[in-house]
């Protein structure tokens, strides 16, 4: 299958878009395969107790702190600056993040999945910035990281990224509806993975194919004046305003 | 600026702060053959070549979000600002909250304001004799009518001329033509209807036709970053560049004032500011200064400007220099609209902010006393396919192609109604110096004091309330109970609407200036910004501000004809 060919993994990593300087950097950190290889190999000696599995596993994180600056309060609006602080998202996280950005926009008709985007690009920028915002989407989303490669683990003995898709989609099963919200198991990650979802979605929309995607037809200069709704527009405006029992 | 070439004697007037007050002093002034010195506090700036038009968010540093670089977001126009400026603190009281939004440039907060402009009322400006609550004005509407006239004829307002007691009328020829209502506008406008309530075109601050050398708008890039076709009204496209013109203006730009000097008599002869670029203090030599540096900024320099004739700061033998400060009440409320999902797309930008808008319907009940808060609100209209940003509507669940169908099918379905409210001056709201703290420049800072009364949180359950109510009428459904007003109201400072710190009146014990804005302490000393309002009405400061400079100033001019300061 084609979809399986093209996924990524371990041995099929995501190429970021870099620098030269982070490139060099990039490559040092190829050779570590796992997003977390510390933390993923001491939790699968440890196995815990199924009775203490059934409350839901957590990673903790020790995740050293963002001490870089921002853009501040004058940056080039023209030229805008994407580069003012360091990425710190290792290979493997972002080829982690291209697979589960695609689980979430995956490629639909003309329309490109989230890592064709350079989605994990973008989430990189973000998790790397020193605001308060994105320093807590950081913290979430790297325990999301490091949950899924627990549970990939003990559900099927391998990291995240290297089960099948079907595997791998049994585990997002779990976190991605509304009903994971209730469970003690798995509110903790389907909390992170909902805040990831509407960031990853927020990315892909905001590419040049997501513009499209969604149907943004604005930001193209008028000559003379805003021609206002069009005729279809104001005849749907009217069949709500007739259901809704309204006048203009 | 070479400060060595600056001699105050050559100039006529000092204004300080080049926003809304300052620039329409200055151009009235040079406008009148009068030599002006402009002094700002913040960076030079040109938004012909420093607006990001066009740009998208996808282009941005995390696609454009608001943090605590950029407040509201990585576009907005604001230089060096937002709610925290860096080395320049503020302090608050206890068990106070208040934002003070500043902005560092030249042009101020005009830069990126909403070019909300609407008219005060009759009633507006004689809220005291009405309910016996705040301060009335020491003029009438009509003393003012003549000069809303010429401001909105120079500054160009879109908009139409209504009726409505909330909204005076313009004189024929003024206003120029809105543009269209977009979908959920008019459903607001629909459901309204039918519950009583009035929509009518906004007023804004944007050319639809061009003027001067401004163009008209073309309908795209929000206006928040500036415009750098000038159809946006903000004071470097328009009385700034038009007052140098006149060869009559300069202006020095990194220069903090820090206070206004007096003679042994007391009488105001110069001012004292701190060279950002050097760090260096100058003095210059003034006859006649304006102080047009933002409401609570001109109040901290008189409250700074302490000497042995004016031991409580200058202009303050009133007491009333920081005192009477009023924002605007503001709360959102907003649903998705089930029945504008996935409706049939089309370019909704405009002129990227409210084309309709709920204007205040509630003043001849309010005048019965039948209503349970004394002043009145309106709500600005949030909706429409906007640009995407780094938040995605939508009730998400689930992934791949379903849950991409929820976040399309939700685009566009979503409506906001935001309240913006007037509020009664109270003695709990106010500022004044903190001796402890001082800026980098060595200024002492502002320490301010804030507490919402019940007319504002009576106003605010009124409007969650009604707000609700127009979006049930369009069809959503709420399954939690309203948020008390209390938790829901914004903070004080919020809207960036503080005014009244120097407020104007007949008495000068219960006021800091006159009508003229003329400071009742110093003939030579004018206020010329929001601090001068006698009440805050709810229909945002700014159109007003530039109009009592045009006037107080074209009165200023006449004074200095006559030989009078």
């Amino acid at each position: 299958m084609s979809l399986v060919k093209e996924r990524y993994s371990s041995k099929k990593p995501y190429l970021a878009s870099l620098s030269r300087r982070d490139a060099i950097k990039w490559i040092g950190a190829l050779s570590v395969t796992a997003a977390f290889p510390g933390l993923t190999a001491c939790s699968s000696q440890a196995l815990a107790p199924q009775s203490q599995l059934a409350k839901g596993h957590w990673p903790q994180l020790d995740l050293p702190v963002i001490n870089a600056t921002g853009y501040g309060k004058d940056p080039n609006l023209i030229i805008a600056p994407r580069a003012s602080w360091p990425r710190t998202l290792t290979a493997a996280q972002l080829t982690f993040i291209a697979v589960l950005a695609d689980i979430v926009a995956p490629r639909e008709g003309a329309a490109p999945s989230a890592s064709e985007v350079k989605v994990p690009d973008l989430l990189d920028e973000w998790v790397s910035a020193p605001y308060e915002q994105q320093q807590q989407d950081r913290v979430s989303f790297l325990h999301l990281l490091a949950w899924l490669d627990e549970e990939a683990r003990r559900r099927f003995d391998n990291l995240f990224v290297d089960v099948r898709a079907s595997q791998q989609l049994a585990i997002i099963d779990d976190i991605a509806y509304k009903k994971a919200m209730q469970s003690e198991e798995f509110v903790r990650s389907a909390k992170a993975f909902a805040d990831f979802r509407r960031l990853v979605l927020a990315c892909f929309f905001c590419s040049p194919a997501g513009v499209k995607d969604i149907g943004y037809l604005g930001n193209v200069p008028i000559v003379g004046d805003y021609p206002g709704p069009s005729d279809e527009a104001m005849t749907h405006l009217q069949s709500v305003l007739d259901e809704l029992g309204l006048t203009l | 600026m070479m400060e060595g070439q600056i001699n105050g004697h050559d100039y006529d007037v000092i204004v300080v702060g080049s926003g809304a007050g300052g620039a329409m002093a200055a151009y009235t002034l040079t406008k009148s053959g009068r030599k002006v010195l402009m002094l700002e506090a913040g960076r030079d700036y040109d938004p012909k070549t420093e607006t990001p038009m066009f740009k998208s968010n996808f282009d941005a540093p995390l696609l454009g979000a608001g943090n605590s670089d950029k407040d509201f977001g990585f576009y907005d126009a604001t230089v060096d600002g937002g709610w925290e400026v860096p080395g320049e603190p503020y302090t608050k009281g206890e068990g106070s909250e208040f934002l003070w939004w500043r902005a560092r440039m030249l042009g101020g907060r005009t830069n990126h304001w909403g070019r909300y402009s609407l008219r005060f009322s009759e009633h507006d400006f004689k809220g005291f004799s009405r309910d016996g609550l705040g301060a009335d004005w020491p003029f009438e509407y009509w003393d003012l009518a003549p000069w809303y006239d010429e401001t909105e004829a120079l500054v160009g307002i879109c908009g139409t001329n209504t009726g409505l007691d909330d909204m005076p009328d313009s004189p024929e020829g003024v206003l120029q033509p809105p543009p269209k209502p977009r979908v959920p506008e008019l459903l607001v406008s629909a459901a309204a209807k039918k519950l009583g309530i009035p929509t009518a075109p906004m007023h804004r601050a944007v050319l639809t036709r061009p003027k001067d050398d401004r163009q008209a708008c073309f309908y795209a890039t929000p206006c928040g970053r500036g415009c750098s076709i000038g159809a946006a009204f903000q004071t470097t496209t328009s009385l700034i560049p038009m007052a140098q013109a006149t060869g009559l203006l300069t202006v020095i730009t990194d220069a903090m004032v820090k206070e206004v000097n007096v003679d042994e008599k007391g009488k105001v002869n110069a001012l004292t500011y701190i060279d950002k670029k050097t760090k260096q203090a100058h003095r210059l030599d003034a006859k006649v200064i304006i102080l047009a540096a933002s409401a609570c900024e001109s109040a901290r320099i008189l409250l700074n400007s302490k000497s042995e004739s004016h031991p409580n700061g200058l202009a303050n033998s009133s007491g009333h220099v920081g005192r009477n400060i009023m924002d605007s009440t503001g709360v959102s409320y907003g649903a998705h609209i089930p029945a504008l999902e996935g409706r049939p797309k089309y370019n909704e930008d405009g002129h990227t902010a409210n084309h309709l808008f709920i204007p205040w319907w509630g003043h001849k009940m309010q005048e019965k006393k039948a209503m349970a808060f004394p002043r009145g609100y309106h709500f600005e209209i949030g909706s429409g396919f906007r640009a995407p940003s780094s938040w995605v509507s939508g009730d998400l669940d689930g992934y791949g192609k379903p849950l991409k169908e929820i976040t399309k099918q939700a685009y566009g379905s979503y409506v906001g109604l935001a309240l913006r409210g007037e509020m009664l001056p109270n003695d709990d709201c106010y500022m004044e110096i903190d001796e402890d703290v001082k800026d980098q420049w060595g200024i002492p800072v502002v320490k301010f004091h804030w507490k919402w009364s019940q007319h504002e949180l009576k106003q605010v359950e009124h409007g969650l309330k009604t707000a609700r109510q127009i979006l049930e009428t369009m069809g959503a459904k709420f399954d939690k109970p309203l948020p008390k007003a209390e938790d829901a109201i914004l903070k004080g400072g919020q809207i960036i609407h503080e005014v009244g710190s120097t407020r104007m009146g007949d008495s000068p014990t219960e006021s800091v200036t006159n009508q003229w804005g003329q400071t009742w302490d110093c003939s030579n000393l004018f206020v010329m910004d929001a601090g001068v309002f006698a009440s805050n009405p709810h229909k945002n400061c700014t159109l007003t501000i530039m109009t009592l400079a045009m006037r107080n100033s074209t009165w200023l001019a006449r004074q200095l004809d006559k030989g009078e300061l």
